[in-house]
């Protein structure tokens, strides 16, 4: 039996998991509530209903999909760390599949459901759109494209986390301070001295909503009339440069939880 | 032919503790090798050597005459293997996760729906097959743990203490058990029941601090000490 089809035995047996755990159907909900939440609030806040410009509202619902990438940390982080936690790796590590199979088997399959979370967001994004303004802006299509990679890149990182942490709920909050507070913090000191921070995954989820138009046309759609807010903040980094931070973030973090998971042991 | 299971100079560290120390022994076909020896004797280390969870700080272990540091997967295939107290996907009903293993090895269709319906009525979970593990007790938990060693009918069984958590029927039921497929197999099984190694093996392999003190035949250990009892308390210095 070649390695291949292992893989695809341990990615759907993986996939099935994520399909059977109620954290999926909670993120998935949450997403629909986040939606629901713009879509009411937008018009109630400005005057004039929903704004003018497609780009802003599309932006403005893309905060729906980014929440859903999230969902990867929850998806991930008990995939390799929960085999030595859980002692289920002494029936997994016994089978003759090569731990880089096991290893990419569970990062497709979170992959996936992330990939279903997102799906399911864009749907809502793009019915929405096309009910308020007759038109679903093709930079959409970008957006889903740079929330999948977003998802894709926080899933790596969170398997670097998993493959080196003892236990499941550890892997799981280390990421998240990692990427909503060490990285959202370091993002906020750059953007204040006027310094380069694409590099940052938090920044790269920005690209999620400034690939409509950039912060200014984001902010827009917030009621932030009167305020002074200092011109660098405005400053949307090169979403290509944005691209290749995740991707880097997606194939190093990937790569250093499978090195990881070869060498760990089970004692 | 290649002996199924030889241990060469097999030795493992914990940081600077030594708990496997120059062991070395190999187990005949279809003969059944009880390892004997006190809590951190290093009979779990080696178990885990061979089943390639843990690797050794030196010394090599061959199954069926592959190196399991070297080719993992090939020697892999040929054993079924219950080490400690393992634990399963609770998401899934027993019926699911033999086949997700089954799979794993190489089996599909028919050969494996029959050969999962076969096993599970062996270690009797017929009436729980299509529950979710989530429910199951440890005991459960074990029957299924040997379900799954038997699954592929490998050549060589690995078990740590496998009747951990079983109650005294579910002992009875799984020495017995033991004892027929033991017949067509080789089984290195580790235990600190003296009784139950004694029911299932012809040979014992007794270990202290990481050494082996004795690897002979039951009767000849039985002929010298007197019981198996006295010949493990006496090597081991637990003398009462």
């Amino acid at each position: 039996m070649s390695e291949f089809e292992k893989l695809r035995v341990v990615t759907g047996y993986e996939f099935l998991k994520h399909i059977r755990r109620r954290r999926l159907y909670i993120i998935l909900g949450l997403t629909i509530l986040v939606e629901a939440a713009v879509l009411i609030a937008v018009p109630l806040l400005m005057e004039e209903g929903y704004p003018d410009n497609v780009m802003v509202m599309a932006a403005m619902l893309s905060i729906g999909p980014s929440l859903a990438t999230i969902g990867a940390v929850f998806f991930a982080g008990d995939a390799i760390a929960g085999e030595f936690e859980g002692k289920t790796g002494f029936i997994l590590f016994t089978n003759p599949v090569r731990r880089i199979t096991l290893v990419t088997g569970k990062y497709l399959a979170g992959l996936a459901a992330v990939a279903l979370l997102i799906v399911l967001g864009y749907v809502i994004v793009s019915i929405s759109l096309l009910i308020i303004y007759g038109t679903v802006p093709v930079e959409t299509a970008k957006s889903f494209g740079l929330c999948l990679l977003y998802g894709g890149s926080v899933l790596s990182v969170t398997f670097f986390f998993s493959s080196i942490s003892k236990g499941a709920m550890g892997a799981t909050v280390i990421t998240l301070v990692f990427i909503m507070v060490v990285s959202a913090i370091v993002d906020s000191i750059l953007i204040m001295a006027d310094k380069p921070h694409w590099f940052l995954l938090s920044t790269n989820g920005d690209s999620i909503a400034t690939v409509y138009g950039g912060y200014e046309l984001f902010l827009e759609g917030f009621p932030m009339a009167g305020m002074n807010i200092p011109s660098q903040w405005f400053k949307s980094p090169d979403i290509s440069l944005m691209i290749v931070s995740m991707i880097i973030y997606l194939v190093v973090g990937f790569v250093l939880s499978v090195w990881i998971s070869r060498r760990r042991q089970l004692a | 032919m290649p002996e199924p299971i030889v241990i060469e100079n097999l030795s493992k560290y914990y940081n600077k503790f030594l708990a496997v120390d120059s062991l070395s022994l190999s187990v005949t076909e279809n003969s059944n090798v009880g390892l004997l020896g006190p809590n951190g004797a290093g009979k779990s280390t080696t178990l885990k050597i061979m089943c390639g969870l843990i690797r050794a700080s030196s010394g090599t272990v061959y199954i069926d005459g592959i190196s399991v540091s070297e080719k993992p997967v090939q020697a892999l295939s040929r054993i079924g293997a219950i080490i400690e107290t393992p634990e399963f996907y609770t998401y899934l009903t027993p019926e699911e996760t033999l086949s997700y293993l089954g799979r794993l090895r190489g089996m599909n269709g028919d050969e494996l729906r029959q050969r999962i319906a076969e096993v599970i009525r062996l270690v009797r979970l017929e009436e729980w097959s299509a529950v979710r593990i989530e429910k199951f007790s440890r005991g459960m938990k074990q029957r299924l743990a040997l379900a799954q060693t038997l699954l592929h009918d490998p050549p060589v069984l690995i078990l740590d203490e496998p009747a951990l958590g079983l109650d005294p029927r579910g002992v009875v039921e799984f020495r017995e058990l033991i004892e027929e497929v033991g017949r067509e197999k080789t089984v290195f099984f580790a235990s600190h029941q003296l009784v139950e190694v004694a029911q299932i093996c012809e040979e014992v392999a007794i270990i202290d601090r990481g050494h082996l003190l004795a690897y002979d035949k039951i009767t000849q250990l039985e002929e010298k000490y007197q019981s198996l009892e006295s010949a493990y308390l006496q090597l081991t210095g637990e003398v009462l």
